[in-house]
């Protein structure tokens, strides 16, 4: 069973164009004030940086906007960057940082505390009671799947972005976020846990019934 | 969570860390035992499975246009970026230091050469009134100016 998700792991990254060391050579030339470098460091990730913050903010002109805004501050940063730190992992960092100033400043920041981790917490498993994987087939459901993203808690939206769209290991989460990596296993599982409910919610099931 | 027998609430954590294949190989081979001779948990990671796969059919949202070309312009007034220099050490500076410590002594004293005794007179002139030498006296008294043998 495992094999199979580290199979698609591998497709995923293939698709996504991930390739470190062209990466650690674009930016290392980049830091040396190769300006072309840098543009095809943004023209790889610039797709990838403005749907994380799409998602994250769910406007596109402000995504837009902060995608741009990230690559420049990247760009200022770039001394800053070493090579040791996987370029991605980095500039995912700035964007995150972006899209929350971008959410700090709507005020639109759910700031539901996460500090209780489900170490303390149970989780409901009836949360994500049966969910046939038909349901989140067609169009109208992946509409709902949406729904229920934009309603998590930031911190858990985040972390699943990272995770099933930007298919980023516990590691390199951590250190996009800046937390340990138990943290981030027990987030990921709260985060699924409660768009599957927020699905449920919105599809008009109950846990209960 | 071992008993397959006894319903049980699955364990999320395992189940969504299995799934992303994160846990530890002894747990991984824990977790595959049980989801085969446990139904409940095999149902929850058929599902976290499933919104997997929604994730995937989400749509691939794209800028529709070239990022670079359009900051290339504000890219080229950024300064330019520069491998950040290490903070220098105390002792890198030690050189540095002692060499103008050296150059000031050396030109006190090369000054205070020059100048001569002229502006130092007053003031030793003017502290006269506090020594215990009368002014013009050359020994502090009877004892300091003649050894005991030259009185002999």
């Amino acid at each position: 069973m495992i094999r199979f998700t580290q199979e698609q792991s591998k497709a995923k990254r293939m698709t996504a164009g991930i390739d470190d060391g062209e990466d650690v050579q674009l930016a290392v030339r980049a830091q040396m004030g190769d300006r072309p470098a840098f543009e095809r460091l943004v023209r790889r990730y610039q797709d990838r940086v403005f749907r994380f913050i799409l998602r994250m903010v769910g406007i596109r002109d402000e995504a837009m906007d902060l995608a741009q805004e990230t690559f420049l501050k990247a760009y200022r940063a770039l001394p800053g960057w070493r090579p040791e730190a996987r370029f991605s992992t980095w500039l995912f960092q700035i964007a995150r940082n972006a899209a929350l100033d971008a959410l700090r400043r709507r005020r639109h920041i759910d700031f539901v505390s996460l500090t209780s981790g489900p170490d303390e917490e149970a989780i409901d498993p009836c949360d994500t009671a049966p969910l046939p994987e038909e349901l989140l087939a067609d169009k109208q459901r992946i509409g709902l799947l949406e729904r229920a993203l934009r309603e998590l808690p930031v911190e858990q939206r985040e972390i699943l972005l990272l995770r099933e769209l930007e298919d980023m290991s516990y590691a390199d989460i951590a250190a996009t976020l800046n937390i340990e990596v138990g943290t981030v296993k027990s987030r990921i599982a709260r985060a699924r846990v409660a768009v599957l409910a927020h699905y449920r919610h919105h599809a008009g099931e109950s846990c209960h019934d | 969570m071992t008993d397959p027998v006894r319903p049980h609430l699955p364990d999320m954590i395992r189940l969504s860390g299995y799934l992303d294949g994160e846990l530890d190989g002894a747990t991984q081979r824990e977790m595959e035992t049980h989801l085969a001779a446990c139904p409940p948990c095999a149902e929850r990671l058929a599902e976290l499975r499933a919104l997997t796969a929604a994730f995937d059919a989400l749509p691939q949202d794209t800028l529709g246009f070239d990022l670079a070309g359009m900051i290339a312009g504000r890219l080229a007034a950024a300064p330019r970026p520069s491998p950040e220099r290490p903070a220098p050490r105390w002792w890198g500076l030690l050189p540095a230091s002692l060499g103008a410590a050296a150059a000031l002594t050396l030109g006190t004293g090369i000054g205070s050469v020059l100048i001569g005794g002229g502006a130092a007179m007053p003031r030793m002139a003017a502290m006269s009134v506090f020594d215990t030498l009368p002014p013009g006296g050359l020994c502090l008294g009877p004892d300091s100016c003649y050894s005991k043998g030259a009185r002999k």
